[in-house]
């Protein structure tokens, strides 16, 4: 079997009814999606199929095949991330940062979705509502997600404070994926 | 000091939000095995038989380990501090919860040792169980715990004490004697990453340990001490917790992973299941608290008896340390000048539970404001003045003797009033934490207040 | 038994996909996997034989418009936008939308029942809408009524192809649920108006979804809602489990079937 991720082609060997989730992350060494639960109830795993948001623990890697695979690794780098990213780090959306891939994954679906409008609060509880956070307390997720998609993030005001970690590059938004 | 003040960005957001976090799931070593644990199917059992032979031969498994594997199998978490220890690491002729663990495997993948797990051959005979801590004092409950059915060591008394000034006193003297009973439940932390360690064992003889832990040192002197090697043997890398709220204060997968990493001589990953995390990792304990109040009728609190049975489960870890907490804050942020406090340590056969949150004072607190409010309605006054008229003030004492330099009962009560809009008389708006006088300091509270500079009354006694 | 030594066939049609399952026995049926999936992770898999993924068997759509045909693969997401009531809004009641994008309406009507919860949450809203089945199997293909089928002998393995019914006059569905949107509905109720009366069904008081037969006599009989909702419990008997006792579901049952009956008069 071949399962492209992130833009990439690769062939795998893991049995076809073995979870997408385990082989992102045992096989191909894609780590950001989590295992909170391997039972469909946390959404730690989510990552998107043709753009949409999945449950890597409740897909095949046979339902996979074909599909392009989306994980954050592919949405954007720490000198480069995407809105959504930048929105999670400068609104302080991720604090164990176990949820947050899951979390930004189908915020980013949500926001493509959309069409490049503001997101209601209520489409963002809706949208997450399979994603369990127990840090956050979600107000500061949702937040960043209407931030986001209201292209209201500014990083780069909050990187010049970050004088204790001189190595950290710069980061900018990025322009909106396609 | 450009940082005072500012919001600064989390050090480890990029990495959380670019995926790059590694947490000890992320951790790469190649050659890990996969560690499963066989875990008691009951509350209270007695293992009459387990051979593992069948296990071991399987193909693909390198090492099953049961509690005759562990140097040192029983080791308490206070042990240290002069705390016995009741817990085995793996379970040893008694089981006394569900989910227990027997014994653990370490198989080159996760099929095989699931397939291992299953083919360890074990008979319990099954006991009757206990789960409520109300009956754990009755004459014919189920034995189920080799100190008795409560936790015995607290100096003479098999229970937490706190006595101060003359509670007989403040019963006759009262007009009113409320009443109120409070029962917190357990709750699982759930965390969104379960229990996780790695263990590398290194060329040196050294393991290094790859854990999710809250406590570094206290797994560090765990560890080691079950594993019965110098600390300097065990180096343990931690810091990045996929959530913990107190769940990852015990030492979880830690120990069991060393010891299958030592007999394997290869890489053990044990994480557990989100099944495994509900049904085997401490919770915050369920607690009964009966609380009786002596006041007056114009809302001074005179006296207070309390009682608390703390569930700590099948065995004590640091229970007896949080229901020592919660006795120094029975009286919560109010001060009583004569009480009378006993709390016990109840075993049952639920998972053990411990810290979470404020471990151990939680519980008192919202006992204690729901008994604030409740004596509040049965006066007939507000629920705000009553607060504030009985609030720690500078030279108060605790019920355990220590001088209050700085309550905020007053600030912080003044401050929640003013934010949901409740209007209070002009004597009580303009209250401070300064020590008490005139009004505020009837006869009954003058005993108790400390001389001025004092900082710990003597204590007269124990406590 | 390892999840890596099952046969896998993938049908690219539904004639390969009756073909491959025979008379079903030893094979397991794949759809969206919500619920097998864990199952093969955790190693529960089902011991033995083949593994039938229908992902590409072609079993998906909703069709015809009085009559209305539902291939077994249609995802509850696409159930649920669909607007044939009550299993729409039965459909949008599951689980939250990701699971929902990949749960199909043949895994719910199959889902075994749990052992800490009841599922099928739709197989109420199939039994309010009087729907019929079409499976095919040991002796070939066929169609059942829902009660049947639900009521068939539980080694009967049968392949779902599709669910047919009429669109209801009216319908209404209600759960009881906590407040997480993976807590499974504790209990819910469907109703619905047909041409010859008014079904109702109740999931989450037994092992499947059951017909709540004296409530509909009584509605029959001319009876207002919360009348005949006092007959809900008659001939149920609901059960412990981790979401809720037995009590509390029989003390709850009437009045979630007086609020569906209102919800269903009402509009
Ligand atoms: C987080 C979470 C929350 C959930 N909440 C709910 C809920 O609120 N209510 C609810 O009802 N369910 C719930 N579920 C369970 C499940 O998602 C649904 O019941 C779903 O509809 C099952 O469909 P599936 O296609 O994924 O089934 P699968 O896992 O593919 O299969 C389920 C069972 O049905 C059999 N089967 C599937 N298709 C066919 C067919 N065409 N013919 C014969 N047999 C077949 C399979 O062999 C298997 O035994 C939840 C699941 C998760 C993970
Ligand atoms: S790991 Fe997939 S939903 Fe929790
Ligand atoms: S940030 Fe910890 S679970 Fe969401």
């Amino acid at each position: 079997m071949e399962l492209t991720v992130n833009g990439v082609t690769r062939a795998i060997s893991s049995p076809p009814l073995t979870s997408l989730l385990q082989v992102l992350r045992e096989e191909l060494d894609v780590l950001s999606p989590k295992a909170g639960c391997q039972q469909g109830g946390c959404g730690a795993c989510t990552v998107l199929l043709d753009g949409e948001p999945r449950r890597g623990c409740l897909v095949p890697v046979a339902a996979a095949e074909g599909h392009e695979i989306t994980t954050v690794e592919g949405l954007g780098t720490p000198g480069d991330l995407s809105p959504i990213q930048a929105a999670f780090h400068q609104k302080y959306a991720a604090q164990c940062g176990y949820c947050t891939a899951g979390m930004l994954m189908a915020s980013h679906a949500l926001i493509n979705r959309n069409g490049g409008r503001e997101v209601q609060r209520e489409q963002v509880i809706e949208a997450l509502s399979g994603h369990i956070c127990r840090c956050t307390g979600y107000v500061k997720i949702v937040d960043a997600v209407i931030a986001a998609s209201r292209g209201d993030v500014d990083v780069e005001k909050e990187q010049g404070l970050l004088v204790a970690e001189p190595s950290e590059p710069a980061v900018e938004p990025k322009g909106a994926p396609a | 000091m450009k940082a005072v003040g500012a919001r600064l960005p989390r050090y480890d957001g990029l990495a959380h939000t670019t995926g790059r976090t590694v947490y000890v799931d992320d951790v790469r070593v190649a050659g890990t095995l996969v560690a499963k644990a066989l875990r008691s199917p009951h509350h209270h059992a007695a293992i009459t038989r387990i051979d593992t032979s069948k296990a071991e031969k399987l193909p693909g498994v390198r090492a099953v380990v049961t509690a005759a594997d562990v140097p040192k199998n029983v080791y308490g978490h206070l042990e240290a501090l002069g705390v016995p220890a009741d817990e085995p690491l793996l379970a040893d002729g008694e089981v006394r919860y569900r989910g227990q663990p027997v014994a653990a495997v370490a198989a080159e993948d996760v099929e095989t040792a699931h397939e291992a797990v299953a083919a360890i051959e074990i008979e319990y005979e099954e006991r009757p169980a206990l789960f409520d801590i109300r009956k754990g004092l009755d004459p014919d409950a189920p034995s189920i715990h080799q100190w008795g059915p409560v936790y015995p060591h607290f100096g003479p008394y098999n229970h937490r004490r706190v006595r101060k000034g003359d509670v007989e006193w403040a019963f006759e003297k009262a007009d009113v004697i409320v009443e109120g009973a409070y029962r917190p439940a357990a709750i699982e932390h759930c965390p969104l990453e379960t229990q996780i360690a790695l263990v590398v064992p290194e060329a040196s003889g050294r393991l290094t340990v790859y854990t999710c832990t809250q406590a570094m040192y206290f797994s560090l002197g765990v560890i080691a001490a079950h594993l019965q090697v110098p600390l300097n043997r065990v180096k343990l890398i931690g810091g990045t917790v996929g959530g913990g709220f107190g769940g990852k204060v015990d030492t979880a997968a830690e120990t069991i992973t060393c010891l299958l990493a030592l007999k394997a001589h290869r890489p053990v990953k044990w994480r557990w299941t989100r099944e495994e995390e509900f049904l085997a990792s401490s919770t915050r304990a369920p607690w009964h608290i009966e609380i009786q109040d002596a006041v007056s009728n114009d809302g001074w609190m005179l006296g207070r008896r309390m009682l608390t049975l703390h569930d700590a489960g099948a065995y004590a870890r640091f229970s007896p340390y949080g229901l020592t907490k919660h006795g120094f804050h029975h009286t919560g942020a109010y001060t009583i000048p004569n009480v009378h406090f006993d709390g016990f340590v109840v075993f049952t056969n639920r998972v053990p539970t411990t810290a979470m949150r404020g471990f151990g004072v939680t519980s008192v607190s919202m006992a204690v404001e729901l008994q604030m409010t409740r004596i509040a309605e049965t006066l007939g006054l507000s629920p705000w003045e009553l607060r504030l008229k009985n609030a720690n003030r500078i030279g108060d004492t605790t019920a355990n003797r220590v001088v209050m330099q700085d309550p905020s009962t007053v600030p912080v009560t003044l401050a929640a009033a003013e934010r949901v809009g409740e209007r209070l008389g002009p004597e009580y708006t303009a209250m401070t934490p300064a020590r008490r006088s005139g009004e505020l300091l009837p006869e009954h509270l003058a005993a108790q207040q400390a001389p001025e500079g004092a900082h710990v009354l003597s204590n007269g006694g124990r406590s | 038994m390892r999840a890596s030594d099952t046969e896998l066939a993938m049908p690219a049609s539904a004639a390969e996909a009756v073909e491959a399952f025979g008379d079903g026995r030893g094979v397991t049926v794949f759809a969206g996997g919500t619920i097998l999936m864990p199952e093969i992770t955790h190693g529960r898999y089902p011991t033995g034989g083949r593994t039938l993924m229908l992902t590409r068997a072609g079993l998906e759509g909703i069709t015809g418009d009085g009559r209305i045909e539902i291939g077994a693969m249609t995802r509850l997401a696409d159930v649920a936008a669909s607007g044939v009531e009550p299993l729409a809004s039965a459909a949008g009641d599951v689980a939250d939308p990701e699971v929902r994008s990949q749960a199909t309406l043949g895994g719910n009507l199959c889902a075994p029942p749990g052992a800490e919860s009841p599922r099928g949450d739709l197989q109420a809203a199939l039994l309010a809408a009087g729907a019929s089945v079409r499976s095919a199997g040991a002796g070939g293909e066929r169609t059942d009524s829902i009660d049947e089928f639900l009521g068939r002998a539980h080694s009967e393995a049968r392949l779902v192809l599709a669910v047919e019914l009429e669109r209801p006059r009216r319908a209404a569905y209600l759960s009881l649920r906590r407040a997480h949107a993976h807590s499974y509905a504790v209990m819910a109720v469907a109703c619905a108006e047909l041409a010859d009366g008014i079904r109702v069904a109740a999931a989450g008081v037994g092992p499947r979804a059951v017909r709540l037969a004296a409530v509909e006599r009584a509605l029959a009989g001319g009876a207002a809602a919360a009348q005949a909702a006092g007959a809900a419990t008659d001939g149920v008997t609901p059960h412990d489990d981790a979401l809720a006792s037995a009590w509390y579901r029989s003390q709850v049952l009437p009045t979630l079937v007086t609020r569906a009956l209102e919800r269903l008069q009402g509009g």
